[in-house]
């Protein structure tokens, strides 16, 4: 790995302070300040030339050597203390940065720090200078159309051949895999084995050839998800990510890194009650039902569960701070959503009524209750469904004993045949 | 439940537990059930709970109370809810909202004579703010009329925790110039009490009629016709501490539940092991997890005097309403037959959670509460 950025000469550890009025210099002559807070954008916000830009502005921060700056010299990064990381993103928190969408989170959050953990130390060198540059964008190549909350049952195959290895089944939901550059990808690399223990990650780059990424077109007419095909797809064994057969221990890391859980909050934090309901109160307005007592219960219900799912968030928030939070807890937030979204989401729709679910093809606005609607179904299912948050609650939070197991202790491709074969004993 | 607790709150909340399971356990509960007794607390309950400081902790040092960790109101929700969890009887939060009435606006002879009788467990407490059919309707069945220097009282207010055995009232009554409070004994001329037999067995309610007490200029708490501002602070106390006490019980509760899904056994496994029912304990575990996070950030509110405190409360004893009767409901679904007989501890938890959704305003109520806050 050879040191190519900009301030990368800096060898002995700078002053803090003096490290810190740098980059505030640096960002006030190269980056431009951002007006307003930072801005929250709709799926189909998220176009190839939109990903440029952010990837254009990254490359910057990067080349000034102020991507990275806690990770080690030899991937591309400066080697400096955590605490250097933190000041300048203190100073940068007014500028306009790259956003990748939910591809910062996958890239940055999930999929980065798993590969770190796990991956080659020849491939780390060589990959990560590109991911703090902003040319290696990671989606995750995770479920399949026969596994999703099942993420062990993946029937993906990878075969060895030589130092090759050579992929083929199907990918699907992998958000904004038509954006991505590379894609982390759990293989069934020995069937023979039981479940768990025939599973091998990989890092596949989206253009490689025999890997063919769709768009899905989701009930919202918008597309966040993709499916992915791969025929034959070709990786050298280099992207290999953990030991052959051991996909599974690099599940957990990954896990605990998508599951994440709530933001650290300050104990002490005031919370408020907020302002009542504002798209509900508007469609009562304009249905002319803000006297009727029904809508009136059903407004102050909506917004009961509004700041109750807050309040929620932030006793979450409260626990990670403490270092107290275990996945238990972080399943309630999740639950929360996912049951009261789509409550919501009704409430919505009642408060409208029909006026609110139709609407003039020329009005901008007019399918805003529709769209809203629709998209509070997500919550119940993506990361997780709701049932897979209640045996988390159920079993680690509550102490609940486990539902006895048909697919651990033989072999994954006698599961497959037992299973469809099914008599009901174990 | 705070998720900490300094040291002297966690001492507050021991002592009192070892407390409540010597002077006051279920099996007291029971036996004073069984007794038909018309008082639900054990001999020196209110004292040596007094002596604990249950009394004090929303009354300033300079009238002789104190907090624990400088926020009195959130020391006395840790009480509350353990409280709930044990079905303790007896007038807490009555007490807690007279003394810091009296702490706040009452007369130097009220606070010299009254709050420290209060505050000791001496004397038993009633705060009069229902209707007379139990709602909580402040001022509406219960009206002033000034005579001489003095006023006459007249009204009924209905389903009062405490009242049969309280020494001192505060009652709320409307009149011309507005909402006033009037600090009057209980054993005054003019004041019927009528005991009252209720679904929540572990306490004690009663009907009170006021029929022309008379009084002096010195029963006053605070100004005439302008206690609207204290009603709502006390309001805000009472729904506080009952959506602690409420959350106790559903906790106990719950605990309970859960036990029993763990050693059950049905069809050759426990029962908690089946999705059918461990999706109904987590559920329920949920509602009772966002309920902690409500009840404290209400509680907060209303310490802090936040101007949305009153709406935070409404929102948590909304909650608390709604999903209080579901996960009651719940748990008697799991506990199955057994939870349908007297000797098993359900239906005395069932009783409170069921009783306390219904006092100090319904969940609609508040709802339509928080509507009229927002000016819709």
């Amino acid at each position: 790995m050879t040191e190519t950025n900009a301030s990368a000469g800096v060898t002995a550890i700078p002053d803090l302070e003096a490290y810190r009025g740098q980059a505030r210099n640096w960002l006030a002559n190269n980056m431009e300040r951002r007006v307003g807070p930072p801005e929250h954008h709709e799926v189909d916000h998220y176009t190839p030339a939109v990903i440029a830009n952010s990837r254009a502005l990254q490359r910057r921060v990067y080349e000034a050597g102020y991507a990275g700056i806690s990770f080690p010299k030899e991937y591309g990064g400066q080697g400096l203390p955590s605490a250097y990381e933190a000041a300048y993103n203190e100073e940068a928190k007014d500028y306009v940065l790259a956003d990748f969408g939910i591809l910062t989170g996958t890239t940055f959050g999930v999929c980065v720090p798993t590969m770190v953990a796990h991956g080659q130390p020849a491939f780390l060198a060589e990959f990560l200078p590109k991911v703090l540059a902003g040319e290696a964008l990671v989606c995750q190549f995770f479920s399949e159309p026969s596994s999703g909350s099942d993420l062990a049952g993946a029937r993906t195959r990878a075969t060895k051949d030589g130092e090759l290895w050579i992929l083929n089944g199907q990918k699907i939901w992998s958000t904004y895999a038509h954006l991505a550059d590379w894609g982390m990808c759990l293989a069934r690399s020995d069937w023979d084995q039981p479940k768990h223990r025939g599973l091998t990650w990989f890092a596949v780059p989206c253009d490689a050839p025999g890997l063919t990424i769709r768009p899905i077109r989701q009930i919202n007419d918008t597309s966040e998800f993709c499916e992915d095909f791969f025929d034959d797809v070709t990786i050298p064994d280099l992207y290999r990510i953990g030991d052959i057969n051991e996909g599974w221990t690099v599940t957990q890391t990954m896990l605990v890194r998508e599951r994440g859980g709530g933001r650290p909050v300050d104990a002490n934090a005031e919370l408020h009650a907020g302002s009542l309901a504002p798209d509900l109160v508007q469609l009562a307005r304009r249905a002319g039902t803000t006297e009727d007592p029904t809508v009136r219960q059903k407004i102050g219900r909506a917004h009961t569960i509004d700041f109750v799912g807050a309040a929620l968030s932030a006793r979450i928030g409260e626990l990670n701070r403490l270092g107290r939070l275990d996945p238990g807890s972080a399943a309630y937030g999740k639950l929360f959503k996912g049951v009261y979204d789509p409550v919501r989401a009704r409430i919505a729709v009642e408060v409208g009524g029909p006026g609110a679910l139709a609407w003039q093809p020329d009005d901008e606005g007019g399918p805003e209750t529709s769209l809203y609607y629709l998209n509070c179904r997500i919550m119940s299912i993506a990361g997780g469904t709701n049932e897979m948050q209640r045996n988390g609650i159920g079993e680690r939070k509550l102490g609940l004993p486990r539902e006895p197991s048909f697919d651990t202790g033989k072999p994954f491709s006698q599961v497959l045949r037992d299973a469809t074969n099914w008599t009901g004993k174990p | 439940m705070e998720l900490t607790l300094t040291d002297d709150q966690q001492l507050l909340r021991e002592t009192a537990i070892r407390f409540m399971q010597a002077a006051c356990p279920l099996e007291t509960i029971r036996s004073l059930v069984d007794e038909k007794s018309r008082t639900d607390l054990p001999a020196g309950y209110l004292q040596e709970a007094a002596e604990l400081g249950w009394f004090s902790l929303l009354v300033p040092e300079e009238f002789g109370g104190g907090s624990i960790s400088g926020d009195g109101l959130r020391d006395a929700a840790i009480l509350a809810e353990e409280r709930g969890r044990r079905l303790q009887p007896g007038p807490f939060i009555a007490m807690n909202v007279m003394a810091s009435a009296l702490a706040n606006g009452g007369t130097a002879d009220q606070r010299e004579r009254v709050l420290p009788a209060v505050m000791s467990g001496e004397a038993g407490a009633a705060w009069l703010a229902n209707d007379a059919t139990g709602a909580w309707a402040p001022g509406e069945s219960i009206s002033v009329t000034p005579k001489d220097d003095g006023f006459v009282l007249s009204g009924v207010a209905g389903v009062v925790q405490g009242a049969a055995e309280a020494t001192w009232l505060l009652v709320v009554a409307s009149g011309s110039d507005g909402l006033s409070q009037f600090l009057i004994p209980a054993d005054g001329a003019g004041v019927t009490i009528h005991p009252l037999d209720s679904h929540d067995i572990s306490q004690r309610f009663a009907t009170v009629e006021l029929s022309e007490v008379q009084t002096g200029p010195d029963a006053l708490v605070g100004a005439s016709g302008e206690s609207g501002a204290d009603i709502e602070r006390q309001f805000q106390i009472a729904l506080t501490l009952l959506v602690a006490e409420t959350l106790g019980a559903l906790d106990g509760l719950f605990e309970m539940t859960r036990q029993y899904a763990v050693d059950r056994i049905a069809f050759g496994r426990p029962i908690g092991s089946y999705q059918g029912i461990k999706y109904q304990l987590a559920d329920m575990s949920l509602s009772i997890e966002a309920a902690h996070a409500v009840s404290t950030a209400a509680t907060k509110a209303v310490q802090n005097g936040q101007s949305d405190a009153g709406e935070m409360a409404s929102m948590a004893k909304a909650w608390l309403g709604d999903i209080g009767i579901e996960v009651a409901q719940g748990c008697f679904q799991i506990f199955a037959g057994i939870g349908y007989t007297w000797e098993h501890d359900l239906h005395l938890f069932l009783r409170r959670i069921t009783m306390n959704g219904l006092l100090l305003g319904q969940s609609e109520w508040h709802r339509e509460r928080i509507c009229t806050i927002h000016g819709l």
